[in-house]
């Protein structure tokens, strides 16, 4: 009885202990599996390290296209949106290819193919945003928790880079959709109404006036790609050119001219290059900082957005013939033999007649800027050899040019070694707003003012500098930029001739938009232009149904089924996808603009 | 977020794991124990059937032990048992024996054929009597399973049993997509395997040898699989392999089979073939369009020729004719792959060039035997399948060893099998690599006009020079990858002990491990030869290594008092899982031979190197527990009732319930139904339950931060080759995550009718999963990190599955056949549809729509083709509208055709799909058939985007020209020709084709040589055809589609993606001999 007893204790005693080492243990099994691998958490991050890598993430997304986008409708120079959606360029590649692109350069922005293309550009543009207002919040979080980590000043210049970066998103969106919502770092409801673009403007502004307030004068840590309080009083300017507030424009412009470390580079080769010698040079005042041969496996951070747009094979790029300039684009470079001056302003009702025949050989003076902007048939490319039409891939669907402002100098190494096609991408930077753009919007605000002699001056500037060198042979890279009436340029005859001063201002701003389309052409600012100039309708109507003696529904058949522009187009179209997502209680929060 | 978890102390945390694991097994032994009793006597005997004849394999087991054995050949066991002992025979087919020993030595026994209420079955950690079954349980028919030509056997289930569809591809080795009574989630919706009672969800299970398996048991609701409660929501496939065979010496079997293997259907019977009738199609496409017909490759348009040469590099080129064409060439100057001369085809057949018959083989050995205290399985498998593509191939050998041993009331063994596999050959010819990239969509790219290979003879051709087609030589794109090779290597099996306590009373203890390596090593090679041309070269290999382990314990107390016998079981489990992956590329190797192809500095381009790793872990912890009663074989019920935890929940929500209940009336029993002429065995079943799913990525409870070269650094310093950090959120956690749980009611009955001459059971259920976890959509405006995963939504699956047998004297025949329709009940409450996964260069064709069934196609309703001008004028504003192209319904009626007149145009799921099985015996001939149909899906045949909308210059059907639209064949089958019709190919109903297909999967003849053969005497000798036949209205290659694989933030998103036919392997035609003979 008692050993019964006994043996029945003990077992008691160990069931007790073993319940107790599993209720501890098996609490303590799943926990631990909970532990996610591989990744960092909030903790890991809340120092200076985590601070400047979640800056560094939010300039990443300048480019629009990441890894993570998945998508060709978002690249940092806009060529979609701006130069396709406008007069510069087509689509080209195979007509079927891309399809959201045929419904966005057919005025078509309401329809779903469309809405994928701009739901991207949606997307990564607030994701600038929620990175900047990351940093922010995680910045107050250190500064709070561990105020040795930065100093005052310097937090407050780490602030200033988000809060201006928060604001070039937020511009890129108004410049998309006008009416858009605004999110700062306090923001937790995701799914905010859009304000009116008026209050938009006004939200930029006062983000940009804090950052000018604390950013340093140059790049903190003398890191180029940073933004400087330079940087943002020329993007205040910009902004207040897009909101029409002339004189204010040409105060903050005239500060940037006068004490501001900003020039014009002295040969137009230089500004789209990719030698490193000539990256970020005096015009740089904001853009993506490419890389190649950076270690990232796919060339994700070159002029990755960018890539399809080379000529295709049998090129050395090899694909994928997007992006072609336009006829009408080629042609507004003609000049005018005696005077130098555009021919579209000289000749209006012709300068526009000429066909697909524009080829080496044809010595129609030309602006040089042509042969820096377009890859033409015969004439070099760069440093590649001549360009070929056969390097196109379907001249009958997007005619028989291909863009040149994008395309790296063999002679740079800058081409990456990995990724699909590595050839077709390079360091080359990608401006978002240089010097010149900046010397014509404050012309066009000196012409809204009343200033005429000094926009003309400005305008004559940009004219001289361009006026300086032209494609050479480019058989090395001193042949490549030569004086334009070298009597080594074979296929062209170069001219540019200065405007005297503007008699009024309707002639004067004729001559700025005309000078602002050859200096930024390609550069995806065409549409946007048009829609500041508020001449979107009659010049897209002109350039599709006739214009100078030319019609680009008769040059390329498909554009037959363009939508002609009404004042629906003044915005883009929200994404559907993003309207529906906004709902609460039923509600879109996402209002559509007027007419989609 | 605050950090929920820590794990700073992780040595001692994982001794504590394993501690708990110990602790629990001990408990169980501790908090139970009892004596033995002893006396025993050898005792012999012969098992016969009803005519007399000896039956082998019949299991004798010493009732109150573990004691058991098997009889031999002769139907003759041996076995020690206890005098006044009580002996057990099982055997499948038969109805169970009960002989009180009573002092005999000898105890023969004469065994009748069970009826269907009578099998024992393997479900729920134990062994039950169907007739104690109350949930819907069905036994797939290995016979049938086994007679068809795959890796894994689970591609057989679709076709044997009732309520399962299995999706697969005509692939070797592919994986393959078993549904269970539809869809219960957005994603993950594989069921969970059981194989010896070791959980594993594995979309393949080719780690298991079809052979060595004997039966397979699908437990299709909640109250038969809630015992597994968590992971069964998708419902439970039981594998038990063979684990013993007749008493005495070893008896050894070779099944060897061996066949051809050919695609049911050929691309070469849709498309064309010949480069001249290709240019027709294309020339009316520009004529119709008003368009001038290109002259650079058929030269002149009033006498289209075939060029000599479709490319040659400038320094080669000779002549060339007035069109721009090459005429003659300096073959000297060709030189791989700088200066390239590539030779025009009069039409090169790319179907023929790419896939061809190929062997398949499949040899078995197995070795079984055992005594009195042990028994054995050995076998020994090599399979080898070769793909009908070019460089396909699928090769595995698999050993397997099970051994039991009974010492007393101790019993112990292990069941384990070691697997390598082998698969080879590139991406593109695996069974869910589709689309353009696949080796099937490059076959459609590529025009006729494009040879095989250039003037070398040696080095394959390409498409440059033609206009339009971006895509490769599908010939060599299979030749760069045929050392690609996907390997897995895969230790699965378990151990176990048990412990009979009292007679009534068991322990059982068994460990069950997966130890898998899965790593792929692959190569990109140049294609100089393309018009999108890629000019390095690179490999890349990855490595992913997992250990999983399960360790159950359960007690099982059985008792039977007068009428009345109860069956109780308790249980417990641990489960565990640890992987990690390690990836590597590097670029440029200077020597591609296959032994330089690793990633070392020096072998290649230092700078393009890139590695990384990554891992999961995740645990489940479960206590269960179930009670069967049963009343005089009447009234029989059962209530389970089981808790999990898991890791992958949030903290305070980590363990969920799931109950279960289950009654039974066995009506047949009552004395109204006695010896009734109909119904000679009828049981009704009802069963309510519920399961949980908890599979979604492990550590989701928590926000992470992560970045990634291409995505968040960047070149602050303006340096353009280097780059700074950065870092983003990556996903959004959630630390409320809790368990998706599905109710599922289940009315069903099991009958014998006409005394035994039909076999039926029909089960009609509803199952309804709530708390869906999904990761619905955040606005962008809250960033691209992966959204939280929530527990939101609404599915439902209603239906009926049934199944009818007849056993003849010669002859059976068996149909089963179900139904389901799954609906969408709601989303998020808010959001009332999101688009599938999908995306094609015509966009998304699905949709997931409250009130629809999961994956829907979604786009525009084609009203047949604009007639005229006026007919134009009269419809709705339609962009691009013209005579000839596809016109679209208004369906808002608001006079314009844009987004909003997009709606449901067809679900691709199953009406009603069938199997019927037949099998005839006379003599020594042997014959059987099974035929599996599909019926009321539908298929969105995106390929129409290329081979009737030409996208990229693809090659075309054979009938577009003839079935075109013209203003003299108004009822077309396809839109007017038209190079500049941009608009008629969006999605929408014209794409929608029926999906139902008859097919037959099987047949077979055999014929036993008599045992008194001269040699291999007893030895079966058979020849079977499979895919022999299908009935299809199907117009592309196969209608049998498996749907893509796509992976969402929260997982598997496939079943949003079913039935898009984006070019998918064709299923295999195989013709096989075999032979199974023992010795």
């Amino acid at each position: 009885m008692a050993t019964v007893s006994k043996k029945s204790l003990l077992r008691g005693m160990a069931v007790t202990i073993l319940a107790t080492v599993v209720l501890y243990g098996c609490k303590d099994f799943l926990s631990t599996a909970a532990e996610p691998q591989g990744t960092l958490d909030q903790t890991t991050l809340a120092n200076r390290t985590g601070v400047e890598g979640s800056l560094i993430a939010a300039y990443r997304t300048l480019d629009c296209t990441d890894a993570t986008s998945g998508n060709w409708g978002c690249a940092a120079s806009n060529w979609v949106f701006g130069s396709v959606a406008a007069d510069d360029s087509y689509k080209g590649s195979d007509g079927l290819d891309q399809p959201p692109i045929n419904d966005i350069e057919g005025y078509h922005w309401g329809t779903p193919s469309a809405g994928t293309y701009l739901n991207v550009k949606w997307q990564i543009t607030y994701e600038g945003v929620v990175r900047a207002n990351s940093t922010l919040r995680l910045l107050k979080q250190v500064v709070a928790s561990n105020p040795t980590e930065y100093s005052q000043t310097e937090a407050a210049q780490v602030a200033g880079e988000a809060i201006f970066l928060r604001a070039h998103y937020h511009f890129e969106a108004y410049r998309m959709w006008g009416n858009v919502p605004y999110y700062r770092e306090d923001d937790v409801d995701f799914r905010k109404p859009n304000i009116d673009s008026a209050a938009v403007i006004t939200e930029i502004l006062k983000d940009l006036d804090s950052a000018i307030k604390v950013l340093p004068t140059s790049p903190r840590n003398g890191q180029k790609g940073r933004a400087s309080q330079w940087t943002a009083k020329a993007y205040k300017g910009r902004v207040l050119t897009y909101a029409h507030q002339w004189a204010a424009a040409v105060t903050v412009f005239k500060d940037v001219v006068q004490n501001g470390p900003y020039a014009l580079e002295t040969s137009f080769d230089r500004v789209w290059s990719a030698y490193q010698d000539a990256t970020n040079g005096p015009e740089t005042i904001w853009a993506y900082q490419a890389s190649s041969k950076d270690g990232e496996p796919n060339a994700a951070n070159a002029n990755y957005g960018e890539r399809l747009n080379f000529p295709y094979s049998p090129s050395h790029f090899a694909c994928c013939g997007f992006d072609p300039p336009s006829q009408n684009l080629v042609n507004q470079f003609k000049v005018d033999p005696v005077s130098g001056l555009p021919l579209s302003i000289t000749a209006p009702a012709t300068w526009n007649s000429d066909n697909n025949a524009f080829v080496a050989g044809n010595m129609t003076p030309v602006d040089p800027r042509l042969d820096w902007t377009v890859g033409r048939d015969g004439v070099p490319f760069k440093d590649w050899g001549p360009y070929s039409v056969a390097w196109v891939r379907d001249p009958v669907n997007g005619g028989p040019y291909m863009p040149k402002k994008i395309i790296h100098e063999q002679g740079s190494g800058a081409e990456a070694t990995v990724g699909w096609q590595p050839q077709q991408q390079s360091s080359i930077n990608i401006h978002l707003f240089r010097y010149a753009d900046l010397l014509l919007m404050l012309a066009e605000a000196e012409v809204e003012t009343g200033d005429l002699a000094g926009a003309t001056a400005l305008v004559n500037q940009i004219r001289t500098r361009a006026a300086q060198t032209a494609q050479g042979p480019g058989t090395d890279r001193a042949s490549m930029a030569i004086p334009i009436n070298d009597p080594r340029i074979t296929w062209a005859v170069y001219k540019v001739g200065l405007y005297p001063v503007f008699a009024d201002a309707a002639t004067g701003r004729t001559a700025v938009q005309t000078e602002r389309r050859l200096e930024l052409a390609m550069e995806g600012q065409r549409l946007f232009d048009l829609r500041r100039y508020g001449t979107f309708i009659p010049v897209i109507t002109g350039y599709l149904r006739g214009e100078g003696g030319g019609r680009e529904d008769a040059r390329r058949a498909y554009k037959l089924t363009a939508e002609l522009p009404t004042a629906r187009h003044r915005w883009y179209a929200i994404p559907d996808d993003q309207i529906q997502l906004s709902k609460v209680g039923g509600q879109d929060m996402l209002k559509q603009n007027t007419g989609w | 977020m605050e950090r929920v978890l820590v794990g700073k102390h992780s040595r001692l945390n994982s001794g504590l794991r394993w501690l708990c694991s110990a602790a629990i097994s001990l408990l169980f032994a501790l908090a139970f124990a009892g004596t033995a009793f002893g006396q025993d006597v050898p005792i012999t005997g012969t098992v016969v059937n009803a005519a007399g004849a000896p039956i082998p394999g019949v299991t004798v087991r010493v009732e109150g032990t573990d004691a058991r054995t098997n009889t031999d050949a002769n139907g003759v066991y041996r076995i020690v048992a206890p005098a006044t002992g009580t002996l057990t025979f099982a055997h499948v087919g038969s109805k169970p024996q009960i002989q009180a020993i009573g002092g005999r030595r000898t105890v023969d026994v004469t065994m009748t054929n069970v009826t269907y209420l009578e099998e024992v079955v393997v479900t729920a950690y134990t062994e039950q009597r169907r007739a104690d079954i109350t949930g819907a349980v069905s036994s797939a028919d290995m016979d049938q399973a086994k007679r068809q030509t795959n890796a894994s056997v689970v591609k057989a289930l679709d076709a044997t049993v009732p309520g399962v569809t299995v999706q697969t591809s005509g692939s070797p080795g592919a994986r393959s997509t078993v549904r269970i009574r539809g869809i219960s989630s957005f994603q993950n919706n594989d069921p969970l395997y059981i194989v010896d009672g070791t959980p594993v969800q594995d979309s393949y299970v080719n780690f298991l040898n079809p052979e060595d398996i004997q039966s397979i048991q699908v437990l299709k609701d909640a109250s038969a699989a809630s015992i597994y409660g968590s992971r069964a929501s998708n419902g439970v496939i039981v594998i038990e392999t063979t684990k013993n065979g007749p008493v005495g010496p070893p008896r050894a079997t070779l099944r060897v089979r061996t066949g051809v293997s050919s695609p049911t259907k050929g691309l070469d019977d849709i498309l064309l073939t010949n480069s001249l009738d290709y240019w027709r199609v294309q020339e009316q496409r520009y004529i119709n369009a008003g368009q001038p017909v290109p002259t650079n490759v058929y030269g002149d348009p009033n006498n289209p020729t075939v060029p000599n040469y479709t490319y040659a590099d400038a320094p080669a080129i000779l002549t060339k004719d007035a069109f721009g064409r090459i005429v003659t060439v300096d073959p000297s100057k060709y030189s791989y792959p700088n200066t390239l001369i590539e030779p025009a085809s009069q039409g090169t057949n790319w179907w023929k060039t790419v896939f061809s018959s190929a062997p398949v083989s499949d040899y078995n050995l197995d070795v079984r035997g055992g005594g009195d205290a042990n028994a054995y399985a050995v076998s020994f498998n090599y399979f080898d399948q070769q793909g009908t593509a070019a460089w396909n191939d699928y090769r595995r050998g698999s050993v397997r060893v099970n051994t039991s041993f009974n010492r007393s009331k101790l019993n112990f063994g292990e069941n384990i099998a070691l697997t390598v596999d082998r698969h080879y050959g590139g991406t593109g010819t695996f069974d869910d690599a589709s689309g353009e990239n696949g080796v099937l969509g490059k076959d459609i790219l590529i025009q006729p006009i494009v040879s095989v290979y250039d003037i070398s003879g040696v080095n394959f051709a390409g498409a440059k020079g033609v206009p339009g087609v971006n895509s490769s030589n599908p010939l060599k794109n299979a030749w760069d990858a045929k050392d690609n090779i996907n390997k897995n290597n895969q230790v699965f099996g378990n151990v176990f002990g048990g412990y009979d306590v009292t007679p009534q009373f068991g322990l059982k203890s068994r460990l069950g491990f997966n130890l898998q390596e899965l790593s792929f090593a692959g190569f990109s090679a140049p294609t100089p030869q393309n018009n999108e041309a890629q000019l390095g070269n690179g490999i890349n290999e990855n490595n992913s290594n997992t250990v999983d382990w399960t360790w159950s314990n359960t007690a099982r107390y059985l008792k039977t008092i007068s009428k009345a016998s109860v069956d109780l079981l308790v249980g417990q489990e641990a489960n565990s899982t640890v992987n990690r992956y390690l990836q590597g590329s590097i670029n440029n190797l200077l020597n591609t031979g296959l032994d330089s192809r690793y990633i070392q500095d020096a072998l290649a381009d230092p700078t393009t190197k890139n590695v990384f790793s990554s891992g999961y872990r995740t645990a489940l912890m479960s206590f269960f527990g179930k009670a069967g009663l049963n009343f005089a074989d009447k009234y029989v019920a059962s209530f389970t009732l089981r808790k999990d935890g898991s890791s992958n929940l949030g903290p305070d929500h980590r363990w969920g319930t799931f109950p279960a209940v289950g009654l039974g009336w066995r009506i047949s029993n009552e004395g109204f139904l006695q010896n009734n002429r109909i119904f000679s065995d009828v049981m009704l079943r009802y069963g309510w339950g519920r399961t949980g799913n908890q599979n979604i990525p492990a550590g989701r409870i928590v926000s992470q931060f992560g970045g990634d070269r291409g995505d968040t650094f960047y070149d602050i310093t303006g340096s353009n080759t280097t780059i700074q950090p950065g870092f983003r959120q990556a996903s959004l956690g959630n630390p409320n995550l809790k368990w998706e749980s599905n109710k599922s009611t289940n009315v069903g009955a099991d009958m014998t009718l006409f005394n035994g001459m039909f076999n039926v059971v029909l089960d009609v259920f509803n199952r309804t999963t709530d708390d869906l976890l999904y990761d619905p959509r955040t606005p962008a405006t809250a960033g691209i990190a992966s959204p939280p995963i929530v527990n939101i939504g609404k599915m439902q699956n209603k239906g009926f599955d049934f199944s009818v047998g007849h056993a003849g004297s010669w002859w059976n025949a068996s149909l089963n056949g179900s139904h389901y329709n799954n609906k969408i009940v709601s989303i998020d409450g808010v959001q009332t549809s999101f688009f599938g996964p999908i995306g094609t260069r015509i966009g998304n064709s699905t949709i997931n729509q409250v009130g629809q069934p999961i994956g829907s196609f979604y786009g525009f309703i084609a009203d047949g083709f604009f007639r005229d001008a006026a007919d134009v004028a009269a419809h709705a504003t339609q962009d691009g509208a013209a005579p000839g192209r596809i016109k679209f319904r208004d369906v808002n009626g608001d006079g314009v055709i844009n987004s909003d007149d997009q709606t449901i145009i067809g679900s691709p799921h199953p009406k009603f799909t069938m199997g019927i099985d037949l099998g005839a015996h006379r003599g020594q001939w042997d014959a059987s058939a099974t035929i599996f149909g599909t019926y009321g899906n539908k298929i969105f045949e995106n390929q129409m985007d290329f081979y009737v909308f030409q996208d990229f210059s693809s090659n075309v059907r054979k009938d577009l020209l003839a079935n075109s639209w013209t203003p003299q064949n108004l009822n077309a089958k396809y839109p007017r020709l038209d190079i500049t019709d941009k608009y008629s190919g969006v999605i929408s109903s014209f794409y929608v084709k029926d999906g139902a297909y008859t097919r037959l999967r099987n047949l077979q003849v055999g014929y036993t040589l008599p045992s008194g053969a001269r040699y291999l005497p007893g030895a079966r000798v058979y020849v079977q055809g499979e895919n022999i036949f299908t009935h299809t209205n199907y117009d592309g290659l196969d209608p049998a589609i498996p749907a893509g694989n796509f992976t969402g933030a929260a997982g598997d998103t496939r079943d949003q993606a079913m039935g898009v036919d984006v070019g998918v392997y064709p299923t295999n035609r195989i013709f096989s001999i075999g032979i199974v003979t023992s010795f």
